[in-house]
Formats: structure tokens, C-alpha cells, sequence
């Protein structure tokens, strides 16, 4: 065992770095959130308002992009749950020899550039994009489909994106997963499906959680996807910060927007922990 | 009637073969053990009557049905592994419920059978728990009760004492000898501890390197052992190189070096080379010199273990036996350098073929 004061040391260095470059800038925009942002002049001196965050609540527009930002985050997250599942079930269970080639075929996205990667889904889901040109020449479709600037394109680009990193968090909680006690499970007389779904499902929920709560953390602070695959009109929460800060130079609505988004992921983390915990059977 | 029978059972993992053609009864409510050294197959022969391991050939019946094609859930079997195998995510009452479950047993009756299973291992009152809140040997007491749970037609064991200490592993021994005996469940139990075998069982299967060499009850195997491997597996033995001097009946006499002794029985030829296998515990120590007859040496080290004492004894020609006393009287405070004569009966001396010139 590590003595306290020794792992206090061994944070110590990271501990500084983050206090002081992250928590401290953090911190100094909390009086930025309760300013005043006037036009063409700034922050007003010395007026103290919660305007800001009650427009959050109260503006339509800005509850919608809550909502969006929101949304995508869960289907995000469950679209790369039930695509990574099966493959991360057969990189822990499959053959030996497939491991070390399919975990990389599963990072090798990752060694690209995001704007490249962002590009590319351009180039496929554009309206005279590889897409909708193939489906239209092959007469399966008359008009493009709206592939882009919209949930769908979003949806596409941040799930390839994410995916990884959902795949590799699941293929570690599989592996973890005693094959004796599936056995045991079979010997009992559960099925293959109900071996499954009582015993290797609820004992990888630990890393279903991670990959999850890692995946729409991701998603719901993405930036560069969004901006690229939404356009400058259909915006997210990080988008829409962006704008705020860079194009409006409203910092005090820029940091209640940054604030509001942290809290309600917090929660949402929060929660998904005491339900995944509940149903995995751990106190 | 045969509860389980094993007709040229085997398996190879391509080239490698792990269990050579194994065949045998096993009697309805009998408890028998597969005993041998770690990688001989006998944990292979009990996955593949688990339904775990698919047999590469022979069969496999349980009373009059053949299973060796039957998935592991429709054998009806219990499983008891050498890491308990326990869910970790259930409580120990729906532990035990699990196989009952899946049997579509559920309400009062449910409710009274797990609480009659953990009242069997002696865990009643513990069924809100989980697993990890339990020691290892409480851990092993659930896993038996949720494989007696569901009456299965053979209790199947993996090492299931191996992880517990030596003082719980005499208590379980007792004890699930004691649970088998009232339920009446054929059992077959693997391991690799001679004593767990010979205690514990009506007849134990020796097997080496994916062979079985010699199904028979404990004292068989003790006394008469069928091959070289089993005689110098079981027990404590001294193994000498030898010779066969002549025969006399079915014994006769064998010689290591200038040293002849007399065998009970002998199945080797005059003059054939031999293995000759005489156990610690069967050699008895006279102090000081003795008979013409006896053979004698000189005591070159004690060591005390508790309730016995070991003598390594030189003989003639610097052959050195092994001797076991109890660890009182006299007997068992001889110093280095002290002559002693040795008793060695004509039947504790197990004369066996040469190994690898046999089978």
C-alpha cells in the first residue's frame, strides 16, 4: 500500500499543472458568468446579474441546442454501445490471432487528423457527395438526401469518431469477465442468450458505464465535427460557446453557456453511475 | 445401474493429445475420483462431461442417455469449480436460486428448496449477502449449495478444496463426504491430492499423461498398485533400480546392488530389470545392528515433522531409503551415525516394470 503522504507527492506535480492552468482559469470565469455583456463595449463594471443563466432556461433557442446537444450525446453513445458491443465481444472472446490485428483496425481512425477525418465525411454525405450520387445514379433515390447540417450528419461523424475509444473501455470489462462463471451459468442451465444477458452483460457493466460516460463527455464538448459537419447554423453547445466567445464576444453568456453544459453533464454522469451500479447488483 | 459411463473417451488439440481413449463405470450414488499430477487430463474428462469441452472422441452416457453432443445446459449437471465461480453481481440466496430458476421453480417451493441447500452447507441466514462479503471457504460452501440446489443427476468437482487451507480442506473433505453420502449423489471429483482422493472416495482413477492407469478402490490403489507411475505417485515412495534374483511362486526375491530382498509378488522374468517401489511408512526400524537376515545401515539424517519422523538411512553400496516412525518412543530418537536394521515386509516391496518399457 501507498502511505497518504506519499500519494499525495506522486499527484503533486499534475495536481499543480491542472490547479494551475485549468481550475484557476475555470474559477476566474465564474464573475465573467454574472457580468453584463453590452454591445460594443464589453463587460459592464460593477453590475452583477443571474440574466444570463436564466436566459439558458427561459430563451427558446438556447434550450433547443441544450436539448440537441443532449440528444446527441445518448444516441451517440448508444450507437457506438451497440455497434462496439459485438465488436469488442469478439476481440475478447474471438481467436487469439485476431486480437492484436483488430484492436488496430479499431485505433487506426484515430491515427488521422479529426479535420481530415471530419473532411471525409464531408466528401461521403455532401448533397453531390459519394452518397447520394451513388444512390441517385443507381435510381434508388430522385432528390439527395440531407445528409449533412443536420442530426443524421453529426450523428454519422462523431459515432466513426468516438467509436474507439467505446470499443477499447468494453474490450477491457469483457476480458475481465471470468469464464467460469459463464460456465457456471450454462452448467446451470442458462442458454447461451441468457448466460449473456445474466452473467456477461451485467458484469461488464462497469466498463459499459466508463465507455459510456467517456463517449458523451466527448460528444456533447465536441467542436471541430460539429462545426464542420453542422455548418454554422445547426449548432451545438460547444459550437454555440464557440460563437458566443469568438464571433459575439459575449464571454458572460459564453461562460454560463460553459457552466450550465458542465453541470448538466456532472448530473448526467451522476446518475448514469447509481443506475448502471443498481443494475450491475453492487451496493 | 451405471449413473455415468465413459466409453473411449478422449481429446487432442490437434497433434497434442490430452486424454487417450479413457473408459469406465461409474455406480449410481458412487464417489469417485480422478486423481493425478496438474496436465494428466483428468480436469479435461470432467469439462467434457460438463459440456464445456467438446470430446474429439468416444462417448459419453448418463444412465442410458448419451450427452456427449448435448450442450452444457440441457446435461442437468452440477459444477463445483476450483475458483467457486460464484456471480458476483447476485446475492448468495439468488446464487443458489439460479439453477432452481431455470428449472421454472419459483414461489414457496423455491423459497424452501435454496433455504434447505444452504442449511446442507451450513449457511442458513446468510442469503442476503454477496459473495465478496464471504470467506473463501463460505464462497466454496455456496458454490456446492448452488450445484446440489437443483438435485442434479452427477456433482461434478474441479480441485474445489485446492484454494482453501489445509486446516478448512480437512474440515470440507469431512464434510461434503458427509453431504454426498446423504443425498446419495453420484459424484466425480477431480484432483490432484492423493489424500483428498483416498479419503473421500468409493474408487479412484490414477491417470497420467492423458492415461488412465488403474481405476480401483484406495486401498487397491495403495496396496496393489497397477503401474510404476501409480506406485511411486501414491504415498511417500523410495524408488531404487534392480533386478529380479530369482522367483519363488508368485514372489520371490529381488536385488539392488548387494542387497536382496524379498517380494511378494513378481510379474517380471528372472534377471529382468526392475523398478522396485517401497513406501516411507512401510519400513520398520530395529536400533543397533540385527539378524543375519535384516538388512542394515546407518542412520545420515532425521527430520522431525510433527507426528512422524523421517530417517534418511544409508545402506551397502551408498543406497539411501527413506524410513517413517511415528514421532514417539524410542524409535524416534535415533541420532546420525546410529545402525539400525530395516523390517521391510515381502508385500511392501512393489516390484514394477521398468517405466517407458511397459505400456
Amino acid at each position: 500500500m501507498i502511505r497518504r503522504r506519499h500519494g499525495l507527492l506522486l499527484v503533486a506535480p499534475l495536481g499543480l499543472v491542472l490547479a494551475g492552468f485549468f481550475i484557476a482559469p475555470v474559477l476566474m470565469l465564474v464573475p465573467t458568468s454574472f457580468g453584463e455583456y453590452v454591445p460594443g463595449a464589453g463587460i459592464a463594471k460593477g453590475v452583477w446579474t443571474l440574466e444570463n443563466y436564466a436566459r439558458i432556461i427561459t430563451d427558446d433557442y438556447y434550450r433547443e441546442v441544450i436539448w440537441r446537444t443532449l440528444g446527441l450525446g445518448l444516441a451517440v453513445t448508444a450507437a457506438c454501445l451497440v455497434l462496439g458491443y459485438p465488436l469488442a465481444y469478439l476481440i475478447a472472446r474471438g481467436p487469439e490471432r485476431w486480437r492484436v490485428p483488430l484492436i488496430l483496425l479499431v485505433i487506426f481512425p484515430m491515427m488521422l487528423n479529426l479535420v481530415v477525418r471530419s473532411f471525409g465525411w464531408i466528401a461521403l454525405l455532401a448533397n453531390r457527395g459519394l452518397v447520394n450520387n451513388l444512390l441517385m445514379q443507381l435510381g434508388v433515390i430522385a432528390t439527395p438526401l440531407k445528409l449533412m447540417f443536420n442530426m443524421t450528419g453529426l450523428m454519422i461523424g462523431l459515432t466513426h469518431i468516438y467509436l474507439p475509444f467505446m470499443v477499447l473501455m468494453l474490450v477491457a470489462a469483457i476480458r475481465n469477465v471470468p469464464r467460469d462463471v459463464e460456465a457456471a451459468a450454462a452448467t446451470l442451465g442458462s442458454t447461451r442468450i441468457h448466460v449473456f444477458a445474466s452473467v456477461t452483460l451485467p458484469l461488464s457493466a462497469p466498463g459499459i458505464l466508463a465507455g459510456s460516460i467517456l463517449v458523451f463527455v466527448l460528444t456533447v464538448s465536441a467542436l471541430v465535427t460539429p462545426r464542420m459537419l453542422g455548418g454554422p447554423t445547426y449548432k451545438v453547445m460547444a459550437t454555440l460557446i464557440y460563437d458566443e466567445y469568438m464571433q459575439l464576444l459575449d464571454w458572460p453568456s459564453g461562460s454560463a453557456l460553459s457552466f450550465a453544459l458542465t453541470a448538466i453533464t456532472l448530473a448526467i454522469i451522476w446518475l448514469s453511475g447509481r443506475v448502471a451500479r443498481r443494475w450491475a447488483g453492487q451496493p | 445401474m451405471s449413473a455415468l459411463v465413459f466409453e473411449g473417451l478422449g481429446k487432442s488439440y490437434g497433434e497434442t493429445t490430452v486424454v487417450r481413449e479413457v473408459s469406465l463405470t461409474i455406480g449410481e450414488g458412487e464417489f469417485v475420483s480422478l486423481l493425478g499430477p496438474s496436465g494428466c487430463g483428468k480436469t479435461t474428462i470432467l469439462r467434457m462431461v460438463a459440456g464445456l469441452v467438446e470430446p474429439t472422441r468416444g462417448r459419453i452416457l448418463l444412465g442410458r442417455d448419451d450427452i456427449t453432443r448435448l450442450p452444457p445446459n440441457r446435461r442437468g449437471l452440477g459444477l463445483v469449480f476450483q475458483s467457486y465461480a460464484l456471480f458476483p453481481h447476485l446475492t448468495v440466496y439468488e446464487n443458489v436460486a439460479f439453477g432452481l430458476r431455470r428449472r421454472k421453480v419459483g414461489g414457496a417451493e423455491l423459497d424452501r428448496r435454496v433455504s434447505e441447500a444452504l442449511a446442507m452447507v451450513r449457511l442458513s441466514g446468510f442469503g442476503d449477502r454477496h459473495p465478496r462479503q464471504l470467506s473463501g471457504g463460505q464462497q466454496q460452501r455456496v458454490a456446492i449449495a448452488r450445484a446440489i440446489a437443483p438435485r442434479p443427476r452427477v456433482l461434478l468437482f474441479d480441485e474445489p478444496l485446492s484454494n482453501l487451507d489445509a486446516q478448512l480442506r480437512d474440515e470440507m473433505q469431512i464434510e461434503l463426504k458427509r453431504l454426498q453420502r446423504e443425498l446419495g449423489i453420484t459424484t466425480l471429483f477431480v484432483t490432484h491430492d492423493q489424500g483428498e482422493a483416498l479419503s473421500m472416495s468409493d474408487r479412484v482413477g490414477v491417470m497420467a499423461r492423458g492415461v488412465m492407469q488403474q481405476f480401483a478402490t484406495p486401498e487397491e490403489i495403495y496396496h496393489r498398485p497397477a503401474t510404476a507411475f501409480v506406485a511411486s505417485f501414491i504415498g511417500k515412495p523410495n524408488r531404487l533400480a534392480g533386478r529380479v534374483a530369482f522367483r519363488a511362486g508368485a514372489g520371490g526375491r529381488v536385488a539392488v546392488g548387494s542387497i536382496e530382498l524379498a517380494a511378494a509378488r513378481i510379474d517380471e522374468a528372472s534377471g529382468a530389470a526392475i523398478e522396485i517401489v517401497i513406501r516411507q511408512e512401510a519400513i520398520g526400524l530395529r536400533p543397533g545392528g540385527g539378524a543375519e537376515d535384516a538388512v542394515g545401515g546407518t542412520i545420515v539424517l532425521r527430520s522431525f515433522s510433527g507426528a512422524r519422523v523421517q530417517y534418511v538411512v544409508r545402506l551397502a553400496d551408498g543406497i539411501e531409503l527413506v524410513a517413517e516412525t511415528p514421532s514417539h518412543g524410542a524409535l524416534a530418537a535415533l541420532e546420525p551415525g546410529a545402525g539400525v536394521a530395516l523390517d521391510i515386509a515381502p508385500e511392501a516391496v512393489l516390484v514394477m516394470p521398468v517405466e517407458g518399457a511397459a505400456a
